[in-house]
């Protein structure tokens, strides 16, 4: 479906890195990282990516956006990548509106998705909980039905954004541990709900959230069939991970190109790093992984816009491969800064920390390669 | 030689029972109350448990018993670290009893061996090590830090970094150029400093995982006595190759490893998907077992390297290389399994649990602060005490001839 141009996608890939160049310095990062409000990200900067289209850019143009598809969002994650963004795209334009857009009625649709586009809505994605690992469809959390409102109780655990979000979407079973799953958007205000309010590993905070009979309309369910999710959950979380293996390349180009300028300014018995061979091929290594990651990641959002049967599979595929370039580059970024790479002072090491929450965001490399094995023989008799 | 003579096992087996009933008894519970959180210790807690320890001669058991030591055979001196690991103890620092201690037993003066010795022995003095400045690092022979002689005493100007608890030090053993117009490795004398010099200013270095372990140490006219000097001056380059040997056989830190290894079995213990432990998940089975031979290959490698310390006063400079660099690749390579479980729970860091006084409300298992720090600040084991790459070029140099 893609609707963008060859020529249009350059010019969304250019208008990102000018912009964030510009204004997206990482003295800038610091300040919003850990801004006194300890909300980890900056709601002007939110404001201005609503302004430049960025928020919209795959939503349809009824509803404010740009009618791109995932090439066109991952475009966008791949830029935010390259400069660890801060703001919540995963948590609002990934996911939030990707379920709005995926389960809701055409009425909730056109209600809820313009204000994301126009930057008025913040979201978090509440789906994991206590004991499911990475499992998909592991859901306890129970909405039951209580006149004309939900009545939603379980446990979820940390969810990125959460701390600062609008709107909740959670994921809970209707009437029963036994039955359909199904999203209510839950405000994250609702009585009831509880935060445990936390940084990750990345310094971006998030929350655990419980819930202990959050009341919300029947309306704040998306859909009005009593059909079960779990598919359109299993579309969501692909789409989480084809946006996080985005995210990173973009990060994994700016780690390689950092380091390379290093070593062509850091001097060592008489010569520069650059100049050592075993450091050379090191850094043409990290280079052809970031390549081997970017194609990847391109084939599976080609892929997903052409609605292909094996779709499904080139994103793991891609997850797979992030998930090692990420972890080579990541690691030998600070490894090849040495000393100095350790520091908070430097953005390597924290371009190390978010290539490791990528790395894990909706499931890790050695659990999409089980995936993959145990979904082979299927796939190959299709 | 293919095999070398090794300890009888039930010498062994006793002495593990009393290092046991040692830690069981003499480790204070609040220590092992935030051992077990992960969480770190203030400067008094650390030095009241490593007293302890020194107490006993353990901390430098491995020295040879004329030096104060008890003469361990390397054997020994591996049970007593997996006993340690094992029983949630604190990891033991090395600058002094492998750093600082050993050079001066060998190249110090009677006076030196007598002043400074017993400090070692029994904890009195902490110390902290001063080679790496901000243009010599791999290139550690490039370093700058003058010392001028003035009468009976040196003057030393210049800066050190990455000075690992210089913070909490009382001597630092520097690394200090006495003749900058010979060849690098010729113009470098070995000091020790006490930290209390008028003329020393430390400064932390915040790490990447938001830690403060790292400093700089400036010296700004800092007057050494010529008494502190080890061996001859200009000669300092032998008695570094020397240390870090044994800096670099210290690296690899078994007790730690045993330690990491009993956390993250129980990481995959408490761990569950789709509410099964990931204990019971082939994948982790595996990753656990690959990491039971690297460990023992380690084991043995270091088993080595002490009996060679032991016959020939020293380490190989090859073979403590080859050890340090297949030890900080399986040391990350743990705490690389521990951090692929917490994935498991959103990669959550609560970094203020780890310091004393935290009161907020844990998400997911009460190891995972510990672990991610640890990976953090284990990215750096392959880059201190002479990066993988530097210790590539000693083995390509020294044992293969390159």
């Amino acid at each position: 479906m893609a609707s963008f141009s060859a020529e249009e996608r350059q010019l969304l890939h250019d208008s990102l890195h000018d912009f964030l160049k510009e204004n997206y310095s990482f003295e800038r990062w610091k300040k919003l990282a850990r801004g006194p409000e300890m909300e980890g990200f900056g709601r002007a900067e939110w404001a201005r990516y609503a302004e430049l289209g960025w928020l919209g850019v795959a939503l349809p143009e009824s509803a404010g956006g740009a009618g791109g598809g995932m090439t066109e969002l991952g475009i966008v994650m791949a830029g935010a990548g390259s400069h660890m963004v801060l703001e919540p795209l995963l948590g609002t334009v990934v996911l939030g509106a990707g379920a709005i857009e995926q389960a809701g009625t055409p009425q909730q649709r056109e209600r809820l998705l313009p204000p994301i586009a126009a930057g008025k809505q913040l979201m978090a994605f509440c789906h994991a909980e206590p004991g499911a690992g990475y499992a998909r469809n592991y859901v306890n959390a129970v909405a039951r039905r209580d006149g004309s409102d939900f009545v939603i109780h379980g446990e979820k655990t940390f969810a990125l954004g959460a701390h600062a979000a609008d709107t909740l979407v959670v994921s809970a079973r209707m009437g029963s541990e036994q039955g359909p799953v199904a999203f209510f958007l839950v405000p994250r205000t609702a009585d009831g709900i509880r935060l445990n309010v936390a940084p990750a590993l990345d310094g971006r905070r998030g929350a655990a959230v419980s819930l202990t009979g959050s009341k919300v309309t029947v309306d704040a369910k998306l859909g009005d069939a009593d059909e079960d999710m779990l598919d359109v959950i299993d579309r969501l979380l692909d789409r989480g991970a084809i946006s996080v293996c985005a995210e990173a390349c973009g990060a994994m180009a700016s780690v390689t190109q950092a380091t390379v300028e290093y070593l062509k300014t850091r001097q060592q018995f008489g010569q520069l790093l650059s100049k050592f061979q075993v450091l050379q091929h090191r850094l043409v290594d990290m280079s052809v992984s970031c390549e081997e990651a970017r194609a990847v990641v391109h084939a599976a959002l080609q892929a997903l816009d052409d609605n292909a049967p094996n779709a499904q599979r080139c994103v793991w595929i891609a997850k797979v491969q992030t998930a090692r370039s990420a972890r080579f580059i990541g690691s030998q970024g600070i490894q090849l800064h040495g000393g100095i790479g350790m520091t908070d002072e430097l953005a390597i090491g924290h371009y190390y920390k978010r290539l490791t929450v990528c790395e894990t965001l909706f499931g890790d490399g050695e659990w999409y390669l089980k995936q993959i094995a145990t979904a082979a023989s299927r796939d190959f008799l299709t | 030689m293919f095999i070398r003579a090794v300890q009888h096992n039930s010498e062994l087996d006793t002495f593990r029972s009393e290092v046991r009933a040692f830690c069981k008894s003499e480790l204070p519970a609040e220590v092992r109350r935030k051992q077990a959180r992960g969480q770190h210790l203030e400067h008094h807690e650390y030095d009241a448990w490593l007293k302890r320890l020194g107490s006993r001669g353990w901390l430098t058991g491995k020295w040879p018993k004329g030096h104060g030591g008890l003469g361990w055979q390397p054997e020994q001196y591996l049970a007593f670290q997996e006993e340690l690991g094992r029983a949630g103890a604190p990891p033991l620092i090395s600058f002094g009893p492998t750093m600082a201690g050993p050079v001066i037993y060998t190249f110090g003066t009677p006076e030196q061996k007598n002043k400074y010795l017993n400090g070692i022995i029994r904890n009195d003095t902490w110390w902290c090590q001063g080679y790496s400045e901000p243009g010599a690092g791999s290139d550690l022979a490039g370093l700058k830090t003058r010392a001028v002689r003035d009468g009976d005493h040196y003057l030393v100007n210049g800066q050190k970094i990455w000075t690992s608890m210089a913070h909490w030090a009382d001597m630092m053993f520097a690394l200090v150029r006495t003749n900058p117009d010979a060849k690098k490795q010729e113009g470098i004398s070995f000091l020790l400093i006490d930290m209390k010099s008028p003329g020393i200013v430390v400064r932390p270095i915040i790490g990447i995982t938001l830690g403060h372990h790292l400093n700089e140490v400036f010296f700004e006219n800092v007057r050494v006595p010529v008494e502190n000097r080890i061996g001859e001056e200009n000669k300092g380059w032998t008695y570094a190759k020397f240390l870090l040997a044994n800096e670099r056989v210290g690296n690899v830190d078994i007790a730690r490893l045993e330690s990491y290894l009993g956390q993250i079995r129980r990481l995959l213990d408490e761990t569950k998907e789709r509410g099964t432990a990931l204990a019971e998940d082939p994948v982790f089975q595996r990753r656990m077992a690959e990491l039971e031979v690297s460990f023992a290959t380690v084991k043995a490698l270091m088993a080595d390297q002490l009996a060679a310390a032991r016959t020939d006063g020293a380490p190989s400079l090859m073979g403590a290389a080859a050890l340090k660099l297949r030890g900080s690749e399986l040391q990350q390579a743990i705490l690389q399994t521990g951090l692929d479980v917490l994935g498991r729970y959103g990669m959550v860091f609560q970094s203020d649990a780890l310091y004393a006084g935290w009161n907020g409300e844990l998400i997911g298992p009460e190891e995972a602060a510990d672990v991610i720090y640890e990976h953090l600040y284990r990215r750096a084991a392959t880059i201190y005490g002479g990066t993988s790459e530097v210790q590539k070029n000693i083995i390509a140099k020294g044992a293969l001839g390159l």
